[in-house]
């Protein structure tokens, strides 16, 4: 018997005699002419061996067509159109492919870590040159996503198709399948949120991709949905958009909260007699302007100093900070139920 | 552990389209570009040369001029179809682009305009090769720090300098320290710098948008053995405390360190913390406050009800009286 062929070499056999074959070519042909399975000891470990190459060949982004042919009946072919899965004409500086090889460091999660490892093999194809490593070495920041649950959902968002998998609400603690048009995935402070159409609701709605539990899968075929309109996807997104930069004013005590005030801007003026009391408060406090997106992080931030730290303006951040001290301040009355 | 299958295939492929757009490429530079070593690039070289069409004739092989490959040089002469780099499957470009982005977001100000041009360009033109999956994913990141801190930070990661910051803790007690900067990590809330703090002569987790001024000094950041979970954080020690918490407060064991967590019929849960800084718990606390039903011990919920009452007391004349808290 010859010696068995590198797996990666039959794989190279098959597509490049599938890219050159003038129409198609047959399991048979395949089996009895294409380097490698000659191997296969039996019609089964041929059958195996042939799916198994078909599914890599697939998951790597070359896929291989079925082709029947009217005159030969159930008499199934196959083919790899290559033109159809190039890549657009790009071409990538070593700067820029340094770049990328820094980004592979960027997760975690092995699984994730694979795909962009195979991004970048494929478009170190298109370099103009050896990537620069040392432009961003060390600077990969990393991150920890679960591959888990987000592999799937990248790949439903791709393909149009519906996935289900169990939830945890958090408004309820209530764990239950869900049904899911998979839309967008944001990844945001507090970590990868799915937004899609929840159908059991008939309305779209938000998933924490940390509160999924076991495996998401697939459902029906793909592109079986419809896309969400761009009104659809902009209201569903809203929720999780950046508000525009604002500003805020805050008493602060001598020498305290050095954190808020490296960030402090100098820029704006708050009037303290605009805000009754504010001139009180001041007596014996720094004014101290920062910029913030979100008053319910902000407002999460300053209690945090405790009395150090006062807002001034604007009122929704104070509301905010003073409901969450209010809610505190109760902290050592036992309860029954969830304060309000 | 040897290469898989799927991997090295894709770099022949690779190979194949970028000798077919390059002529006359050494091998230590072909070796380079793919990143490999040299003799994995001449054991490709030599698997492509036998791969063909069936009959594998002469004619049917991929084939490379054999005058020039003696001279370690690599000119490819017929590519049997295979001169078209290979779009980016699905996932591939979405992992790609979100890292890309999570680096921008993450980055963005502690860049030079060198390598912000560099990650500027490399995202745009993988984003254009990704096509409609770009669109799958979108990527918006608080910023880290102030700009001034954030150079200082990556300039010291780029050229690996000691650095000297002037931290903030938990408790917003200030401290100037020197480290040596080993990584940024992010975790679902907030960047950390990990690096070694000489002073207390370990390893430290930073939350960068505590670290309010960074001086890049001149002597080169040594190197520190590091356990291996050194990027997550596992308080040693520390007092315990169990929180019994209505389920909205779920947020809490997705972003802390948590021992155990049980969940309870009703819905509810309890979580048992070690906890290493009182202030730490203490902000949790006020932050997760309509969702506490018990802590235990006892002590820590009357230590966070008078340190939020203080501060009540602080907002007295800005409010109408009676209002007070």
């Amino acid at each position: 018997m010859a010696p068995s062929i590198d797996p990666a070499e039959r794989l190279l056999d098959l597509v490049i005699a599938l890219v050159n074959t003038s129409g198609r070519m047959t399991k048979q042909q395949v089996r009895s002419s294409v380097a490698g399975y000659q191997d296969a000891v039996s019609d089964e470990a041929f059958e195996r061996m042939f799916e198994r190459d078909k599914d890599t060949l697939r998951e790597l982004g070359v896929p291989v067509l079925t082709v029947t042919d009217a005159r030969h009946g159930d008499d199934v072919g196959y083919r790899i159109d290559v033109d159809a899965y190039a890549l657009p004409p790009v071409q990538l500086t070593p700067a820029e492919l340094g770049v990328l090889s820094v980004a592979v460091q960027v997760w975690q999660d092995a699984t994730l870590r694979a795909d962009t490892t195979r991004a970048l093999t494929k478009l170190r194809a298109v370099g103009e040159g050896p990537s620069a490593t040392d432009l961003l070495a060390g600077l990969a920041p990393r991150v920890r996503a679960d591959g888990s649950a987000f592999g799937p959902l990248v790949e439903a968002v791709q393909e149009r198709r519906a996935v289900r998998f169990t939830y945890r609400a958090a408004s309820s603690g209530e764990v239950r399948e869900r049904t899911v048009e998979p839309w967008r995935l944001l990844a945001r402070r507090g970590g990868w949120v799915l937004v899609g159409l929840d159908r059991d609701r008939g309305a779209s709605r938000s998933f924490r991709l940390g509160r999924i539990q076991g495996r998401v899968r697939p459902v029906g075929a793909p592109g079986a949905f419809e896309p969400p309109t761009d009104a659809q996807l902009a209201d569903a997104l809203a929720a999780w958009t950046q508000g525009p930069e604002r500003t805020a004013a805050l008493a602060v005590l001598p020498d305290r909260a050095a954190a808020l005030r490296a960030r402090a801007v100098d820029d704006e003026a708050f009037d303290p007699d605009a805000v009754p009391g504010a001139r009180e408060v001041l007596a014996d406090r720094d004014l101290v302007h920062v910029r913030y997106r979100s008053t319910w992080e902000l407002a999460e931030e300053v209690v945090g100093y405790g009395s150090a730290v006062v807002v001034l303006a604007p009122a929704g951040v104070r509301d905010a900070a003073l409901d969450l001290l209010r809610t505190a301040s109760r902290l050592d009355i036992p309860a029954e139920v969830p304060r309000a | 552990m040897p290469e898989r299958a799927p991997d090295r295939l894709l770099r022949m492929l690779g190979m194949v389209a970028y000798l077919d757009a390059h002529d006359d490429v050494a091998v230590d530079d072909l070796a380079a570009q793919f990143g490999v070593t040299p003799d994995q690039a001449i054991a490709d070289i030599d698997t492509l040369w036998v791969t063909g069409t069936p009959g594998y004739l002469p004619y049917d092989l991929i084939d490379f001029d054999a005058t020039a490959y003696e001279r370690g040089v690599v000119t490819l002469v017929e590519a049997r179809g295979l001169t078209r780099p290979l779009r980016l499957g699905g996932r591939e470009a979405v992992a790609l682009v979100a890292a890309l982005r999570s680096m921008a977001s993450s980055l963005g100000p502690a860049l030079d305009d060198e390598r912000a041009a560099a990650l500027r360009s490399a995202l745009e033109k993988v984003t254009a090769a990704a096509g409609d999956a770009a669109a799958a994913v979108d990527v918006q990141l608080p910023a880290a720090a102030t700009p001034q801190v954030a150079a200082a930070i990556g300039d010291a990661l780029a050229r690996g300098r000691r650095l000297r910051i002037r931290y903030v803790d938990a408790g917003d007690r200030t401290s100037e320290r020197e480290v040596d900067p080993v990584r940024l990590v992010t975790d679902d809330e907030r960047r950390y710098l990990l690096a070694w703090c000489r002073a207390s002569q370990g390893e430290r987790l930073f939350r960068v948008d505590r670290v309010v001024a960074a001086e890049v000094l001149d002597a080169p950041a040594e190197e520190h053995p590091l356990p291996e979970r050194a990027e997550v954080f596992t308080p040693d020690g520390g007092e315990p405390v169990t929180l019994h918490l209505a389920s909205q407060g779920r947020w809490i064991v997705e972003t802390t360190p948590a021992e155990a967590v049980r969940d309870l019929p009703d819905g509810s849960f309890e979580v048992d913390l070690r906890v290493v800084q009182p202030a730490w718990l203490r902000h949790l606390l006020l932050q997760a406050a309509h969702t506490v039903i018990d802590v235990r011990p006892a002590q820590v919920a009357h230590d966070a009800a008078a340190f939020a009452r203080r501060a009540l007391a602080a907002y007295a004349p800005l409010l109408p009286p009676g209002e007070g808290g």
